[in-house]
Protein backbone atom coordinates (compact mmCIF):
# COMPACT_ATOMS: atom_id res chain seq x y z
CA UNK A 1 0.00 0.00 0.00
CA UNK A 2 1.17 3.36 -1.03
CA UNK A 3 -0.18 6.00 1.53
CA UNK A 4 0.26 9.43 0.59
CA UNK A 5 -0.84 12.59 2.37
CA UNK A 6 -0.34 15.00 -0.63
CA UNK A 7 -1.33 15.07 -4.26
CA UNK A 8 1.44 14.21 -6.54
CA UNK A 9 -0.20 15.81 -9.70
CA UNK A 10 -1.40 14.01 -12.21
CA UNK A 11 0.50 15.54 -14.74
CA UNK A 12 3.89 14.58 -12.70
CA UNK A 13 2.82 11.38 -13.12
CA UNK A 14 2.12 10.68 -16.33
CA UNK A 15 5.18 12.50 -17.41
CA UNK A 16 7.76 10.73 -15.70
CA UNK A 17 8.19 8.13 -18.61
CA UNK A 18 8.89 11.09 -21.40
CA UNK A 19 11.24 12.26 -18.47
CA UNK A 20 12.88 8.53 -18.05
CA UNK A 21 13.14 8.05 -22.02
CA UNK A 22 14.99 11.48 -22.34
CA UNK A 23 17.06 10.76 -19.32
CA UNK A 24 17.65 7.51 -21.29
CA UNK A 25 18.97 8.24 -24.69
CA UNK A 26 21.21 11.74 -22.28
CA UNK A 27 23.01 8.73 -20.41
CA UNK A 28 23.19 6.66 -22.91
CA UNK A 29 25.04 9.37 -25.37
CA UNK A 30 27.03 10.40 -22.59
CA UNK A 31 28.03 7.10 -21.59
CA UNK A 32 29.41 6.39 -25.69
CA UNK A 33 31.36 9.60 -25.45
CA UNK A 34 33.00 8.86 -22.37
CA UNK A 35 34.11 5.75 -23.68
CA UNK A 36 35.31 7.53 -26.60
CA UNK A 37 36.97 10.63 -25.21
CA UNK A 38 38.75 8.27 -22.81
CA UNK A 39 40.21 5.99 -26.18
CA UNK A 40 41.54 9.20 -27.31
CA UNK A 41 43.05 9.90 -23.82
CA UNK A 42 41.14 13.32 -23.17
CA UNK A 43 39.35 12.76 -20.07
CA UNK A 44 40.58 14.49 -16.78
CA UNK A 45 40.18 13.90 -13.20
CA UNK A 46 38.19 16.64 -11.99
CA UNK A 47 38.25 17.36 -8.50
CA UNK A 48 34.90 16.85 -6.93
CA UNK A 49 33.43 17.45 -3.52
CA UNK A 50 30.05 15.57 -4.59
CA UNK A 51 30.73 11.66 -4.22
CA UNK A 52 28.18 9.80 -6.63
CA UNK A 53 24.70 9.41 -6.40
CA UNK A 54 25.21 5.78 -5.26
CA UNK A 55 25.76 4.34 -1.88
CA UNK A 56 29.05 2.25 -1.38
CA UNK A 57 27.76 -0.53 0.87
CA UNK A 58 30.91 -2.59 0.99
CA UNK A 59 32.25 -0.70 3.63
CA UNK A 60 29.00 -1.08 6.24
CA UNK A 61 28.06 -4.66 7.44
CA UNK A 62 24.80 -4.97 5.98
CA UNK A 63 24.56 -8.05 4.41
CA UNK A 64 21.11 -8.75 4.46
CA UNK A 65 19.54 -10.43 1.42
CA UNK A 66 17.43 -8.75 -0.88
CA UNK A 67 13.81 -9.97 -0.38
CA UNK B 1 13.39 25.01 25.33
CA UNK B 2 11.47 23.24 29.05
CA UNK B 3 9.10 25.73 28.16
CA UNK B 4 7.66 23.41 25.45
CA UNK B 5 6.66 20.49 28.04
CA UNK B 6 5.16 17.72 26.15
CA UNK B 7 3.87 19.90 22.62
CA UNK B 8 3.06 18.92 19.48
CA UNK B 9 6.15 20.40 16.85
CA UNK B 10 4.68 22.74 15.16
CA UNK B 11 6.01 22.00 11.95
CA UNK B 12 4.90 18.30 12.09
CA UNK B 13 1.46 17.74 11.16
CA UNK B 14 1.22 16.55 7.68
CA UNK B 15 2.24 13.28 8.15
CA UNK B 16 -0.48 11.24 9.44
CA UNK B 17 2.50 8.37 9.98
CA UNK B 18 3.46 9.99 13.10
CA UNK B 19 4.44 13.68 14.74
CA UNK B 20 7.15 15.50 16.70
CA UNK B 21 6.46 16.56 19.83
CA UNK B 22 8.35 18.00 23.14
CA UNK B 23 9.56 15.86 26.58
CA UNK B 24 10.79 18.10 28.85
CA UNK B 25 13.23 19.00 26.74
CA UNK B 26 13.79 16.50 24.13
CA UNK B 27 12.28 16.10 20.66
CA UNK B 28 10.77 12.80 19.91
CA UNK B 29 8.94 11.33 17.63
CA UNK B 30 5.68 9.05 17.61
CA UNK B 31 5.10 6.72 14.91
CA UNK B 32 1.87 5.44 14.48
CA UNK B 33 -0.01 2.40 14.02
CA UNK B 34 -0.97 3.01 10.31
CA UNK B 35 3.26 3.52 9.77
CA UNK B 36 3.84 0.44 11.93
CA UNK B 37 4.75 -2.17 9.10
CA UNK B 38 6.98 0.38 7.01
CA UNK B 39 8.29 1.18 10.71
CA UNK B 40 9.89 -2.17 11.35
CA UNK B 41 10.97 -3.26 7.62
CA UNK B 42 12.97 -0.41 7.56
CA UNK B 43 14.27 -1.20 11.24
CA UNK B 44 14.82 -4.82 10.12
CA UNK B 45 16.33 -4.68 7.18
CA UNK B 46 18.81 -2.61 8.33
CA UNK B 47 18.00 0.17 5.87
CA UNK B 48 17.78 2.83 8.55
CA UNK B 49 21.31 1.48 9.86
CA UNK B 50 22.85 1.75 6.62
CA UNK B 51 21.64 5.42 6.11
CA UNK B 52 22.28 6.05 10.05
CA UNK B 53 26.33 4.80 9.29
CA UNK B 54 26.26 6.71 6.19
CA UNK B 55 25.92 9.93 7.52
CA UNK B 56 22.56 10.65 5.55
CA UNK B 57 19.99 9.91 8.15
CA UNK B 58 19.87 11.57 11.42
CA UNK B 59 20.13 8.96 13.84
CA UNK B 60 17.63 7.87 16.70
CA UNK B 61 16.79 5.64 19.31
CA UNK B 62 13.69 3.33 19.85
CA UNK B 63 12.44 5.06 23.46
CA UNK B 64 9.67 2.40 23.75
CA UNK B 65 7.60 0.52 21.76
CA UNK B 66 3.33 -0.78 22.09
CA UNK B 67 0.44 -1.62 20.43
CA UNK B 68 -0.68 2.11 20.20
CA UNK B 69 2.31 3.66 19.53
CA UNK B 70 6.33 3.78 19.40
CA UNK B 71 8.52 6.49 19.95
CA UNK B 72 12.09 7.26 18.94
CA UNK B 73 14.39 10.13 19.91
CA UNK B 74 16.36 11.37 17.11
CA UNK B 75 20.01 12.96 17.77
CA UNK B 76 19.51 16.82 18.98
CA UNK B 77 20.38 19.33 15.97
CA UNK B 78 21.15 22.36 17.96
CA UNK B 79 19.67 24.65 15.25
CA UNK B 80 17.41 24.48 12.36
CA UNK B 81 17.85 26.38 9.04
CA UNK B 82 15.24 26.38 6.43
CA UNK B 83 15.45 26.31 2.60
CA UNK B 84 15.59 29.93 2.32
CA UNK B 85 18.68 30.58 4.48
CA UNK B 86 20.55 28.34 2.34
CA UNK B 87 23.89 29.03 0.15
CA UNK B 88 23.44 27.86 -3.80
CA UNK B 89 26.31 25.14 -2.58
CA UNK B 90 23.95 23.93 0.08
CA UNK B 91 20.75 23.99 -1.91
CA UNK B 92 22.65 21.79 -4.03
CA UNK B 93 23.87 19.23 -1.90
CA UNK B 94 20.74 19.28 0.01
CA UNK B 95 19.24 18.09 -4.00
CA UNK B 96 21.31 15.31 -4.64
CA UNK B 97 21.53 13.85 -1.27
CA UNK B 98 17.72 13.62 -1.52
CA UNK B 99 18.14 11.76 -5.19
CA UNK B 100 20.61 9.86 -3.34
CA UNK B 101 18.20 8.64 -0.74
CA UNK B 102 15.69 8.19 -3.00
CA UNK B 103 18.18 6.03 -5.47
CA UNK B 104 19.16 3.88 -2.51
CA UNK B 105 15.59 3.23 -1.22
CA UNK B 106 14.62 1.99 -4.67
CA UNK B 107 17.58 -0.59 -4.84
CA UNK B 108 15.87 -1.62 -1.59
CA UNK B 109 12.43 -1.70 -2.31
CA UNK B 110 11.59 1.65 -0.70
CA UNK B 111 10.87 4.91 -1.93
CA UNK B 112 10.70 8.71 -0.32
CA UNK B 113 7.03 9.12 -0.58
CA UNK B 114 7.66 13.07 -0.77
CA UNK B 115 11.08 15.19 -0.84
CA UNK B 116 10.19 18.40 0.70
CA UNK B 117 12.86 20.61 1.56
CA UNK B 118 12.43 20.56 4.96
CA UNK B 119 13.66 17.26 5.85
CA UNK B 120 17.10 18.07 5.19
CA UNK B 121 18.38 20.40 7.28
CA UNK B 122 22.77 20.87 8.04
CA UNK B 123 24.29 19.37 10.90
CA UNK B 124 28.06 18.46 11.60
CA UNK B 125 29.25 20.31 8.35
CA UNK B 126 26.89 18.69 6.01
CA UNK B 127 23.45 18.16 4.82
CA UNK B 128 21.80 15.13 6.52
CA UNK B 129 18.07 13.77 6.07
CA UNK B 130 15.67 14.46 9.19
CA UNK B 131 12.07 13.05 8.61
CA UNK B 132 12.70 9.56 9.47
CA UNK B 133 8.82 8.28 8.44
CA UNK B 134 9.77 9.90 5.35
CA UNK B 135 10.07 6.60 3.59
CA UNK B 136 7.36 3.80 2.22
CA UNK B 137 7.41 0.65 0.19
CA UNK B 138 8.02 0.66 -3.36
CA UNK B 139 5.03 -0.74 -5.51
CA UNK B 140 6.54 -2.41 -8.96
CA UNK B 141 6.41 -0.04 -11.91
CA UNK B 142 4.75 2.93 -10.74
CA UNK B 143 6.38 6.37 -11.03
CA UNK B 144 8.09 8.58 -8.04
CA UNK B 145 5.41 9.55 -6.56
CA UNK B 146 7.30 12.94 -5.03
CA UNK B 147 8.75 13.91 -8.26
CA UNK B 148 6.68 16.95 -9.06
CA UNK B 149 7.72 17.97 -4.91
CA UNK B 150 11.36 17.37 -5.92
CA UNK B 151 11.33 19.92 -8.89
CA UNK B 152 8.97 21.95 -6.91
CA UNK B 153 11.37 21.93 -3.72
CA UNK B 154 14.55 21.67 -5.10
CA UNK B 155 15.08 21.15 -9.00
CA UNK B 156 13.19 24.45 -10.21
CA UNK B 157 14.69 26.97 -7.23
CA UNK B 158 18.27 25.43 -8.18
CA UNK B 159 17.46 26.46 -12.11
CA UNK B 160 15.99 29.59 -11.37
CA UNK B 161 18.87 30.37 -9.32
CA UNK B 162 20.97 29.87 -11.89
CA UNK B 163 19.44 32.68 -14.24
CA UNK B 164 18.22 35.23 -11.49
CA UNK B 165 20.75 34.55 -8.44
CA UNK B 166 20.20 33.22 -5.20
CA UNK B 167 17.59 35.60 -3.97
CA UNK B 168 15.18 33.01 -5.85
CA UNK B 169 15.69 31.00 -3.03
CA UNK B 170 13.65 33.70 -0.58
CA UNK B 171 10.28 32.52 -2.60
CA UNK B 172 10.52 29.94 -0.68
CA UNK B 173 9.00 31.45 2.09
CA UNK B 174 5.85 32.41 0.35
CA UNK B 175 5.81 28.55 -1.57
CA UNK B 176 5.98 26.61 1.24
CA UNK B 177 5.31 23.59 -0.62
CA UNK B 178 7.99 24.91 -3.66
CA UNK B 179 7.82 27.03 -6.59
CA UNK B 180 4.70 26.27 -8.71
CA UNK B 181 5.89 24.46 -12.17
CA UNK B 182 4.30 26.83 -14.44
CA UNK B 183 5.98 29.70 -12.26
CA UNK B 184 9.04 28.19 -12.56
CA UNK B 185 8.19 27.75 -16.46
CA UNK B 186 7.80 31.16 -17.00
CA UNK B 187 10.56 32.26 -15.36
CA UNK B 188 12.84 30.81 -17.15
CA UNK B 189 14.78 31.72 -20.68
CA UNK B 190 13.09 30.66 -23.61
CA UNK B 191 16.70 28.81 -24.52
CA UNK B 192 16.40 26.66 -21.77
CA UNK B 193 13.50 24.63 -24.10
CA UNK B 194 16.43 23.55 -25.91
CA UNK B 195 17.65 21.07 -23.16
CA UNK B 196 16.04 17.85 -23.24
CA UNK B 197 16.33 17.84 -18.81
CA UNK B 198 14.94 21.47 -18.33
CA UNK B 199 12.45 20.90 -21.27
CA UNK B 200 11.12 17.39 -19.72
CA UNK B 201 11.32 18.03 -16.55
CA UNK B 202 10.05 21.42 -16.37
CA UNK B 203 8.28 22.53 -20.09
CA UNK B 204 6.95 19.93 -20.36
CA UNK B 205 6.03 18.89 -16.91
CA UNK B 206 4.00 22.59 -16.77
CA UNK B 207 2.00 21.91 -19.76
CA UNK B 208 1.12 18.33 -18.51
CA UNK B 209 -0.23 19.29 -15.22
CA UNK B 210 -2.29 22.07 -16.74
CA UNK B 211 -3.37 19.51 -19.03
CA UNK B 212 -4.47 17.19 -16.14
CA UNK B 213 -5.53 19.78 -13.62
CA UNK B 214 -9.01 18.80 -14.10
CA UNK B 215 -9.38 14.95 -13.42
CA UNK B 216 -11.48 15.90 -10.29
CA UNK B 217 -12.19 11.80 -10.46
CA UNK B 218 -9.09 10.69 -10.71
CA UNK B 219 -10.12 8.57 -13.70
CA UNK B 220 -7.27 8.87 -16.08
CA UNK B 221 -5.00 5.86 -15.61
CA UNK B 222 -1.71 6.22 -14.55
CA UNK B 223 1.31 5.48 -16.64
CA UNK B 224 3.70 3.21 -15.51
CA UNK B 225 7.17 3.16 -15.32
CA UNK B 226 10.30 0.63 -14.66
CA UNK B 227 12.60 0.82 -11.89
CA UNK B 228 15.08 1.29 -14.34
CA UNK B 229 13.53 4.08 -15.86
CA UNK B 230 12.98 5.88 -12.73
CA UNK B 231 16.81 5.17 -12.04
CA UNK B 232 17.82 6.95 -15.20
CA UNK B 233 15.56 10.09 -14.18
CA UNK B 234 17.51 9.92 -10.70
CA UNK B 235 20.49 9.72 -12.24
CA UNK B 236 20.08 12.69 -14.98
CA UNK B 237 18.72 14.86 -12.45
CA UNK B 238 21.85 14.47 -10.09
CA UNK B 239 24.51 14.84 -12.96
CA UNK B 240 22.46 17.63 -14.09
CA UNK B 241 22.22 19.59 -10.36
CA UNK B 242 25.66 18.35 -10.05
CA UNK B 243 27.51 20.16 -12.64
CA UNK B 244 25.00 23.57 -12.47
CA UNK B 245 26.61 27.02 -11.45
CA UNK B 246 25.51 30.62 -10.68
CA UNK B 247 25.70 32.35 -13.72
CA UNK B 248 26.23 35.33 -11.67
CA UNK B 249 28.97 33.32 -9.47
CA UNK B 250 31.57 36.10 -8.85
CA UNK B 251 34.39 35.05 -7.47
CA UNK B 252 34.12 35.39 -3.90
CA UNK B 253 34.19 38.97 -3.10
CA UNK B 254 37.51 39.22 -1.74
CA UNK B 255 36.17 41.38 1.65
CA UNK B 256 39.42 41.01 3.51
CA UNK B 257 41.39 42.48 0.74
CA UNK B 258 39.48 45.62 0.50
CA UNK B 259 39.29 46.28 4.59
CA UNK B 260 39.99 49.62 5.39
CA UNK B 261 43.12 48.83 8.11
CA UNK B 262 46.08 46.61 8.10
CA UNK B 263 47.15 43.46 8.50
CA UNK B 264 48.61 44.17 12.13
CA UNK B 265 45.11 45.93 13.18
CA UNK B 266 43.20 42.39 11.72
CA UNK B 267 45.42 40.57 13.95
CA UNK B 268 45.02 42.90 16.56
CA UNK B 269 40.78 42.50 16.24
CA UNK B 270 41.29 38.47 15.92
CA UNK B 271 43.51 38.41 19.10
CA UNK B 272 40.95 40.56 21.27
CA UNK B 273 37.98 38.39 20.07
CA UNK B 274 39.70 35.45 21.27
CA UNK B 275 40.69 36.46 24.39
CA UNK B 276 37.40 37.96 25.39
CA UNK B 277 35.10 34.69 23.94
CA UNK B 278 37.35 32.13 25.79
CA UNK B 279 37.44 33.91 29.14
CA UNK B 280 33.31 33.37 28.86
CA UNK B 281 33.59 29.68 27.61
CA UNK B 282 30.28 29.25 25.41
CA UNK B 283 28.90 26.72 24.62
CA UNK B 284 27.34 27.99 21.57
CA UNK B 285 28.26 31.39 19.55
CA UNK B 286 26.75 33.10 16.70
CA UNK B 287 28.17 35.62 14.51
CA UNK B 288 26.08 37.44 12.90
CA UNK B 289 27.18 39.31 9.83
CA UNK B 290 30.18 37.26 10.21
CA UNK B 291 31.18 36.85 6.25
CA UNK B 292 32.83 33.53 4.87
CA UNK B 293 33.31 32.86 9.47
CA UNK B 294 37.30 34.57 9.76
CA UNK B 295 36.97 35.63 12.72
CA UNK B 296 34.27 32.29 14.48
CA UNK B 297 37.13 30.07 13.14
CA UNK B 298 39.67 32.14 15.65
CA UNK B 299 37.58 30.84 18.34
CA UNK B 300 36.31 27.47 16.87
CA UNK B 301 38.48 25.07 18.63
CA UNK B 302 37.23 26.73 21.93
CA UNK B 303 33.18 26.61 21.33
CA UNK B 304 30.98 23.39 20.79
CA UNK B 305 28.64 25.13 18.14
CA UNK B 306 29.40 28.27 16.39
CA UNK B 307 26.70 29.89 13.67
CA UNK B 308 28.03 31.99 11.35
CA UNK B 309 25.38 34.36 9.21
CA UNK B 310 25.78 36.81 6.53
CA UNK B 311 23.63 38.55 4.05
CA UNK B 312 25.95 37.28 1.07
CA UNK B 313 25.15 34.51 -0.17
CA UNK B 314 28.67 34.30 -1.93
CA UNK B 315 30.38 34.51 1.73
CA UNK B 316 28.19 31.72 2.98
CA UNK B 317 29.37 29.23 0.46
CA UNK B 318 32.67 30.65 0.43
CA UNK B 319 32.26 29.75 4.05
CA UNK B 320 30.78 26.23 3.80
CA UNK B 321 33.19 25.51 1.39
CA UNK B 322 35.67 25.88 3.87
CA UNK B 323 34.07 24.00 6.39
CA UNK B 324 33.76 20.94 4.45
CA UNK B 325 37.15 21.38 3.38
CA UNK B 326 38.67 21.49 6.95
CA UNK B 327 36.05 18.62 8.21
CA UNK B 328 34.79 21.47 10.75
CA UNK B 329 31.74 19.47 12.23
CA UNK B 330 30.70 22.52 14.97
CA UNK B 331 30.22 25.37 12.73
CA UNK B 332 26.72 26.17 10.78
CA UNK B 333 26.70 28.62 8.06
CA UNK B 334 23.74 30.31 6.84
CA UNK B 335 22.33 32.85 4.75
CA UNK B 336 20.53 36.23 7.04
CA UNK B 337 19.72 39.56 6.12
CA UNK B 338 19.63 41.31 9.87
CA UNK B 339 17.12 43.80 8.54
CA UNK B 340 14.34 41.50 7.11
CA UNK B 341 15.24 37.92 9.42
CA UNK B 342 13.41 34.85 8.10
CA UNK B 343 9.48 35.09 9.20
CA UNK B 344 7.67 32.42 10.60
CA UNK B 345 5.53 30.72 7.64
CA UNK B 346 3.30 28.25 6.96
CA UNK B 347 0.13 26.93 8.86
CA UNK B 348 -0.23 29.36 11.85
CA UNK B 349 3.00 31.30 10.77
CA UNK B 350 4.11 28.78 13.32
CA UNK B 351 4.95 25.70 10.88
CA UNK B 352 8.58 26.97 10.17
CA UNK B 353 9.81 29.25 13.24
CA UNK B 354 11.41 32.84 12.74
CA UNK B 355 14.63 33.38 13.05
CA UNK B 356 14.10 35.12 16.17
CA UNK B 357 12.24 32.38 17.71
CA UNK B 358 14.79 29.81 16.20
CA UNK B 359 17.43 31.87 17.90
CA UNK B 360 16.02 32.78 21.51
CA UNK B 361 15.58 28.82 21.45
CA UNK B 362 19.05 27.95 20.74
CA UNK B 363 19.91 30.96 23.39
CA UNK B 364 23.70 31.74 22.28
CA UNK B 365 26.22 32.63 25.10
CA UNK B 366 28.18 34.96 22.78
CA UNK B 367 26.71 36.51 20.27
CA UNK B 368 29.33 38.64 18.04
CA UNK B 369 28.22 41.66 15.69
CA UNK B 370 31.82 42.75 13.84
CA UNK B 371 30.96 45.71 11.40
CA UNK B 372 28.05 45.69 11.68
CA UNK B 373 26.37 48.02 13.46
CA UNK B 374 26.98 50.68 10.98
CA UNK B 375 25.29 49.01 8.48
CA UNK B 376 22.17 48.36 10.43
CA UNK B 377 22.34 52.45 11.85
CA UNK B 378 23.35 53.89 8.23
CA UNK B 379 22.12 51.82 5.77
CA UNK B 380 18.89 50.53 7.53
CA UNK B 381 18.15 53.26 9.42
CA UNK B 382 17.48 51.48 12.51
CA UNK B 383 18.07 53.31 16.11
CA UNK B 384 20.52 52.01 18.52
CA UNK B 385 18.13 51.34 20.69
CA UNK B 386 16.08 49.00 18.29
CA UNK B 387 19.38 47.44 17.68
CA UNK B 388 20.29 46.51 21.20
CA UNK B 389 16.58 45.86 21.61
CA UNK B 390 17.09 43.32 18.42
CA UNK B 391 20.25 41.70 20.08
CA UNK B 392 19.16 41.73 23.79
CA UNK B 393 16.15 39.57 22.69
CA UNK B 394 18.51 36.45 22.28
CA UNK B 395 21.76 37.05 23.26
CA UNK B 396 24.02 36.43 26.73
CA UNK B 397 26.68 38.02 26.22
CA UNK B 398 27.63 40.68 23.41
CA UNK B 399 30.80 41.20 21.34
CA UNK B 400 29.71 44.40 19.41
CA UNK B 401 32.01 46.42 16.88
CA UNK B 402 31.68 49.96 16.65
CA UNK B 403 33.43 51.66 13.83
CA UNK B 404 33.09 55.07 15.00
CA UNK B 405 32.44 58.08 12.58
CA UNK B 406 36.34 58.48 11.38
CA UNK B 407 35.76 55.25 10.11
CA UNK B 408 36.66 55.30 6.32
CA UNK B 409 33.58 52.90 5.50
CA UNK B 410 31.31 55.08 8.16
CA UNK B 411 32.49 58.21 6.15
CA UNK B 412 31.65 56.61 3.02
CA UNK B 413 27.96 55.40 4.00
CA UNK B 414 27.52 58.79 5.57
CA UNK B 415 28.33 60.67 2.09
CA UNK B 416 25.98 58.90 0.36
CA UNK B 417 23.53 60.28 2.42
CA UNK B 418 24.17 64.00 1.01
CA UNK B 419 21.88 66.20 1.69
CA UNK B 420 20.62 64.42 4.84
CA UNK B 421 23.56 63.41 6.50
CA UNK B 422 22.83 65.91 9.57
CA UNK B 423 19.80 63.24 9.82
CA UNK B 424 22.78 61.27 10.88
CA UNK B 425 24.95 63.27 13.32
CA UNK B 426 23.27 60.71 16.51
CA UNK B 427 26.05 58.34 14.90
CA UNK B 428 28.49 58.55 17.37
CA UNK B 429 30.39 56.68 20.64
CA UNK B 430 28.07 58.30 23.37
CA UNK B 431 24.68 57.64 21.53
CA UNK B 432 25.80 54.44 20.64
CA UNK B 433 26.42 53.73 24.37
CA UNK B 434 23.23 55.12 25.51
CA UNK B 435 20.95 52.96 22.93
CA UNK B 436 22.45 49.98 24.37
CA UNK B 437 22.41 50.90 28.11
CA UNK B 438 18.79 50.37 28.22
CA UNK B 439 19.67 46.29 27.73
CA UNK B 440 23.21 45.33 28.31
CA UNK B 441 25.42 46.41 31.13
CA UNK B 442 29.20 47.50 29.95
CA UNK B 443 31.91 44.76 31.32
CA UNK B 444 35.01 45.66 28.55
CA UNK B 445 35.73 48.41 25.76
CA UNK B 446 39.14 48.75 23.93
CA UNK B 447 39.83 50.50 21.00
CA UNK B 448 40.83 47.68 17.85
CA UNK B 449 44.85 49.34 17.61
CA UNK B 450 45.16 50.57 14.62
CA UNK B 451 41.64 51.07 13.75
CA UNK B 452 39.18 53.56 14.32
CA UNK B 453 36.87 51.13 15.64
CA UNK B 454 36.41 50.44 19.10
CA UNK B 455 35.17 46.93 20.51
CA UNK B 456 32.81 46.54 23.03
CA UNK B 457 31.50 43.22 25.10
CA UNK B 458 28.17 43.68 27.06
CA UNK B 459 26.59 41.32 29.29
CA UNK B 460 22.60 41.02 29.14
CA UNK B 461 20.63 42.69 32.05
CA UNK B 462 17.76 40.15 31.59
CA UNK B 463 18.18 36.32 31.55
CA UNK B 464 17.52 34.53 28.16
CA UNK B 465 16.85 30.97 26.75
Amino acid sequence: MIFLYFDPGLGAMIVQAVVAAAAGVLLFSKGVMYKVKSFFGLIKEKEDTYDSIDIDEKDTDVNDKEK
Amino acid sequence: MTKKNSTAHEASFRDPSGYMFYDAGSLRRVINPIYFQQYYRLKDSRFFSTLIEKGLLISHEETSASEKQIIITPEKIPFITNPYEWSFEQFKQAALLTLKIQKYALSKGFILKDASAYNITFHKGKPIFIDTLSFDFYEENTPWRAYKQFITHFFGPLVLAKYHGTDIFKMLQTHIDGIPVKMIASMLPRKTKLSSTLFTNIHLLANMESKHSEDYKAETKVAKLSRKAQNNILDSLFNYIKNLQLNEATEWGNYYTKTNYEATAFEAKKELIRKWTVTLQPQKLIDIGGNDGTFARTVLDQVPHVIVTDIDGNSVDHNYRQVQKNKETNMLPFVCDVLQPAPGVGFNNTERASLIERLKEYAPDVTMALALIHHITLSGNVPFEKSAEFFAAFSKHLIIEFPTREDSWVVSLLVRKREFINHFDFYNEANFEAGFKNYFSLEKKEVVAGTKRILYLYKNNKDVG
